[in-house]
């Protein structure tokens, strides 16, 4: 088994000493950032230092250097925003540093994702997001967005004050299998309940899984209108769509 | 006492002859509306109807304290925002996805920002209510911090992005800001009002406690010292890990979240500042009975919280029921219980 010492990076080891907590997070990130080479690692400590400067060209270096663009998504890019997610659920950083994070990340996914794309290359999930009609807050959901990426996911956003018909018509057009809702008012979290019955009334509640989230919105909350899932973070968004869409942690 | 006059003192930490019922917030209601027909969304922009729904709070909850100013839009609509005003059943909304400026260089608050038809009404609102309830309650007024006014003029990301970027070109943003909340601060006392909400939302579930300090400490106290009259700072969330610092502005009371238990909540304060709070909104006065909204007004008067309310504007389908509960069962608990404010 792979131990701390054997990760080449100073920073990410000091990431890891510093901020992960628990064993089984801890060996998954030993695990991988023992086996990946310096340049991802490099990659991985700009997204989490939130250096899109340097995330930019060491993507750009490696890609030239004949890395395999899937290998610095899933090894650099994604593997850093798996140590952000951690430090932000357990309030070491707050949003405005995981915006930045995951401003690093795009800077480098702009020169991956038209490779990955031309190579037919599938995206571990996709997900249709939404804050719910009658509701402008989206701080929430772009967090989840974030983090969704940085897992992998391929995340179509409606962005906010999005009717019943317009998440339906985007789950169609993309067949994606999964649908997260957002809501920050109470006045506005009764829409998640009558956007899931217009899936059952349209006949489509079968064909997509549906996690909900929000700061009024409770386990109870979502079990009662029907949902499949609740989140109640960004990191937890990522887990719930992994497993209900089952794919490996 | 007059529910006027025990507010007052509660927000100074004097005695009272009961721990006050007090909404900072919006305690406006679909079914206050209708009883008194004055629904969303022109109880937001017409001053007869906002006062009239306003007054419910004093005459059909009970409480203590009225508050006219249902949301957070109306300086930054004057501010040029644009709102998607809804309908009765929604709180209208800054449309922050179109934000109106960029840079600190953009920042100006209007000349005729206080003449503005959503910052008029307010005033308007808070002559009526004084002319009409008289000493008998408190009257709130609201005016928002520059750190809220920045997510919407703005946007969240944006915001939240320059603080990280250019923390001095964000403090520029925020010393700039900050006139329009003591304009429309000054212009609401002249107007009538005995207190202030001062919401601004610098909240856990966004910034740590230590951008709370670099950023809206100093400003927080100089309000403290230029509106003059008490201020009720409201920040959403998980608030705990600034308390000690909010305690340290010189405002007179803090609107807190259910997400800070009252207990842990005053023991970060250490009585240097009251606290205002903290019935939980979604779980307990939206969707439980009076039982649970009972439980929890006990559990903040054995914690020795000032004044007693809801933790933010409440949801608009709450049931009239649960409200009331709220002054009744702080009636109860003082006639069982040893008063640790009373005179």
């Amino acid at each position: 088994m792979a131990e701390l010492a054997d990760i080449a990076n100073a920073t990410i080891r000091q990431e890891i000493a510093e901020y992960l907590d628990r064993p089984v997070e801890i060996e998954r990130n030993i695990a991988l950032f023992a086996r990946t080479r310096p340049l991802m690692q490099e990659i991985a400590v700009a997204v989490i230092e939130g250096d899109q400067v340097a995330c930019d060209r060491l993507t750009r270096q490696a890609l030239e250097e004949g890395v395999h663009a899937l290998e610095i998504m899933d090894d650099g890019l994604i593997g850093g925003m798996g140590i952000v997610g951690i430090k932000f659920r357990e309030n070491f950083i707050f949003v405005p540093e995981v915006l930045a994070c995951a401003r690093s990340m795009k800077a480098g996914m702009a020169h991956i994702e038209p490779i990955l794309s031309a190579a037919g290359v599938e995206p571990v999930g996709t997900v249709v997001m939404g804050t719910v009609k009658g509701d402008l807050h989206d701080i929430g959901k772009n967090l989840c967005i974030m983090m969704l990426r940085g897992a992998g996911f391929s995340v179509i956003d409606l962005g906010v004050d999005t009717a019943p018909d317009q998440f339906i018509a985007a789950v169609e057009e993309h067949g994606a299998p999964l649908l997260g809702m957002s809501a920050l008012l109470t006045t506005t979290m009764p829409n998640m309940g009558r956007t899931i019955e217009a899936f059952i009334d349209a006949g489509l509640r079968d064909d997509v899984k549906i996690m909900v989230g929000g700061a009024p919105v409770t386990q109870e909350f979502a079990d009662d209108m029907g949902a499949d899932g609740y989140g109640k973070d960004a990191l937890a968004c990522v887990a719930l769509a992994k497993q209900l869409l089952g794919v490996a942690a | 006492m007059t529910g006027r006059q025990r507010i007052l003192a509660a927000l100074r930490r004097e005695p009272v002859d009961r721990t006050p019922v007090c909404n900072p917030t919006s305690v406006a209601t679909v079914e206050l509306m209708d009883l008194v027909d004055a629904p969303f969304p022109d109880a937001n922009r017409n001053p007869e109807l906002m006062a009239r729904l306003a007054a419910t709070g004093y005459t059909e909850l009970g409480f203590d304290s009225v508050m006219p100013v249902f949301s957070i839009i109306q300086e930054s609509s004057a501010l040029g925002c644009k709102i998607q005003w809804e309908q009765k059943d929604n709180w209208p909304t800054v449309r922050m996805r179109e934000p109106i400026w960029r840079d600190a260089d953009d920042v100006r608050v209007p000349n005729d920002f206080l003449t503005h038809p959503d910052t008029r009404c307010v005033l308007d609102a808070i002559g009526i209510l004084r002319r009409e309830l008289g000493e008998e309650v408190a009257i709130i007024g609201k005016t928002m911090g520059p750190w809220s006014l920045g997510y919407h003029c703005f946007g969240v990301e944006t915001f939240l992005l320059m603080s990280l970027d250019d923390p001095g070109r964000t403090k520029l943003c925020l010393d700039r800001l900050k006139e329009a909340t003591i304009r429309f601060g000054l212009a609401q006392i002249e107007a009538g009002a005995d207190a202030l909400t001062l919401p601004d939302h610098a909240t856990g579930d966004l910034v740590s406690g230590e951008y709370y300090e670099r950023f809206l400490k100093d400003l927080h106290a100089e309000f403290a010292e230029r509106l003059p009259i008490p201020l009720i700072l409201h920040i959403c969330g998980r608030t705990v890990d600034r308390m000690g610092y909010i305690a340290e502005t010189g405002m007179a009371a803090f609107h807190f979240d259910s997400k800070n238990t009252p207990d842990e909540s005053m023991e970060a304060v250490r009585d240097r500042i009251a606290l205002v709070g903290n019935i939980n909104n979604p779980e307990t006065l939206y969707a439980r009975d009076p039982e649970a909204v009972r439980a929890e007004v006990f559990k903040n008067l054995a914690a020795g919280v000032q004044l007693v309310g809801p933790e933010c504007a409440i949801p608009l389908q709450t049931a009239i029921e649960n409200l009331v509960e709220i002054p009744r069962a702080v009636r109860e608990w003082h006639a069982s219980h040893a008063h640790p404010h009373a005179g």
